[in-house]
């Protein structure tokens, strides 16, 4: 589960929001505010795509950059969302 | 599918028109001219619920949802020719009561929306800013955080109510570099040291609505003002925005059935050339053209209300409507002169002021080119 979230992310970051990198460059860490993946409105994109695909609740206070700065943030996210431990909340 | 409204939104409708033709429009075209702001009649408007239409009965509120509100709004543009005091009362309602209720602490509701609601405290937007308008997240107001508190600098520009305001929500960037992710929202209060307004701002229309900028000074802001999480700014600017293009142009739906009304009464009673104007199809399909656009811009509003309702998704909606309902009250209020003729230009006529107010519904809330953007971005075009 957690690298099917990760690596949805990563196809809907390149087929749907278009960014011009690889799928190489969006590695775990890859911070997409920094990088300019993530705008303000790329950022709703972002969210109503999780919700949606997931079927998870994202309110208006969820959508912040801290939720959504990297591939392992919006994992997270996503199986909090799910009611599933994610990888670093079970170590 | 139901076009109709409910017998309780048809009795609010013609209570408001009723209450806003006998208490709204003394002295308008001389406020209009110094640009005074009725600050008795928003008290007024208090005191039926338009302050606080979509609040919560629980923080003094109408309750209102969304299909009546927009009611509510359209009676009021209807009856009240004062479309500087429903513009302000747009901004107090959009863009300061509704983001305290959606992103604010139980503490911040009850601090500030009992006294929102009650015609006591005015609130006011500061996110424009001398360089940045579409751009919005450009912005260089700074928050610093200083163990309990922030300590903000900069300016805000064409805010709205700044002259009579009580409360700002002023939007502050904490850290520059990651742009609309270091943005914050702040609860300011208008007594606090170092927060300073400019003098009111000469406009074009809209002129009864105060306008000014607004400066900030090493303003101390408790941390506890912060309005949404730390990193919000843009969640809470979003919202909000979204929210405020879905219903600043419904009280224009009133404005423009109240001048078509009289554009259709003038062209059965104005004659030349030995007839009613009106028998000219110059005249009459400029009229029927009114009409069009008017029902138009109700069928897209009422649509967009109805989605709100049921929790909908509205991007889409809310964008197409702000976008054509403005562009529809430009056009109208130009054919509406171009009606009245001769007369029409002239103040004492009230109609040129109508058109004067119309032409920053193509600016505020986001420029018409925005809605455009917004629109083809939710369409899937970049």
């Amino acid at each position: 589960m957690p690298s099917d979230v990760k690596d949805t992310i990563r196809r809907f970051i390149l087929d749907d929001l278009e960014w011009p990198g690889s799928a190489e460059q969006l590695s775990d860490e890859f911070s997409l505010v920094d990088e300019g993946v993530l705008d303000s409105l790329n950022l709703l994109e972002m969210a109503h795509f999780v919700q949606s695909h997931y079927r998870i609740r994202v309110d208006e206070e969820d959508i912040v950059a801290s939720n959504f700065e990297t591939l392992t943030a919006i994992e997270a996210f996503v199986l909090d969302r799910l009611g599933t431990a994610s990888p670093q909340s079970s170590r | 599918m139901d076009f109709g409204l409910t017998e309780e939104q048809t009795a609010l409708r013609e209570s408001i028109e009723q209450f806003a033709q006998a208490r709204l429009n003394d002295n308008l075209v001389d406020n209009d001219k110094a640009g005074v702001f009725a600050r008795e009649n928003w008290r007024e408007c208090a005191k039926i619920g338009l302050v606080g239409l979509p609040i919560p009965e629980a923080y003094g509120g109408s309750q209102a949802d969304a299909v009546t509100t927009m009611v509510a709004l359209e009676a009021l543009g209807y009856g009240c020719r004062d479309n500087g005091l429903i513009f302000s009362l747009n901004a107090h309602l959009w863009a300061g009561a509704s983001p305290i209720l959606r992103f604010g602490t139980e503490e911040q509701r009850r601090r500030y929306l009992p006294a929102m609601c009650a015609g006591e405290m005015i609130a006011a937007h500061g996110m424009s800013e001398p360089g940045s308008g579409s751009d919005a997240y450009a912005l260089t107001t700074t928050a610093v955080r200083d163990g309990d508190r922030y300590l903000v600098n900069g300016s805000k520009t064409f805010i709205t109510n700044a002259p009579v305001a009580d409360v700002f929500l002023v939007f502050a960037t904490t850290d520059r570099r990651r742009g609309f992710a270091g943005v914050n929202a702040f609860l300011v209060d208008s007594d606090t040291p170092g927060l300073t307004v400019g003098e009111p701002t000469d406009k074009m229309g809209l002129r009864t609505s105060p306008m000014a900028d607004v400066h900030l000074d090493g303003c101390a802001v408790p941390a506890s003002c912060r309005l949404g999480p730390e990193g919000g700014g843009s969640a809470v600017f979003n919202w909000t925005m979204e929210r405020e293009r879905s219903f600043i142009l419904a009280a224009a739906l009133g404005t423009m059935r109240r001048d078509l009304e009289r554009c259709v009464e003038h062209a059965r009673t104005r004659r030349q050339f030995g007839k009613p104007i009106g028998s000219f199809q110059a005249v009459s399909h400029r009229l029927v053209d009114m009409r069009l656009r008017l029902d138009a811009s109700r069928l897209l509003l009422y649509r967009l209300g109805w989605s709100i309702d049921r929790g909908q998704p509205a991007g889409l909606e809310a964008a197409l409507a702000k976008l054509s309902v403005s562009e529809n009250f430009v056009q109208s209020g130009l054919d509406a002169i171009q009606v009245h003729g001769g007369y029409g230009f002239m103040t004492e006529y009230e109609l040129e002021r109508d058109l004067r107010d119309s032409v920053a519904s193509r600016l505020y809330s986001g420029t018409s080119e925005v809605q455009r953007n917004l629109a083809a971005r939710q369409l899937g075009l970049s």
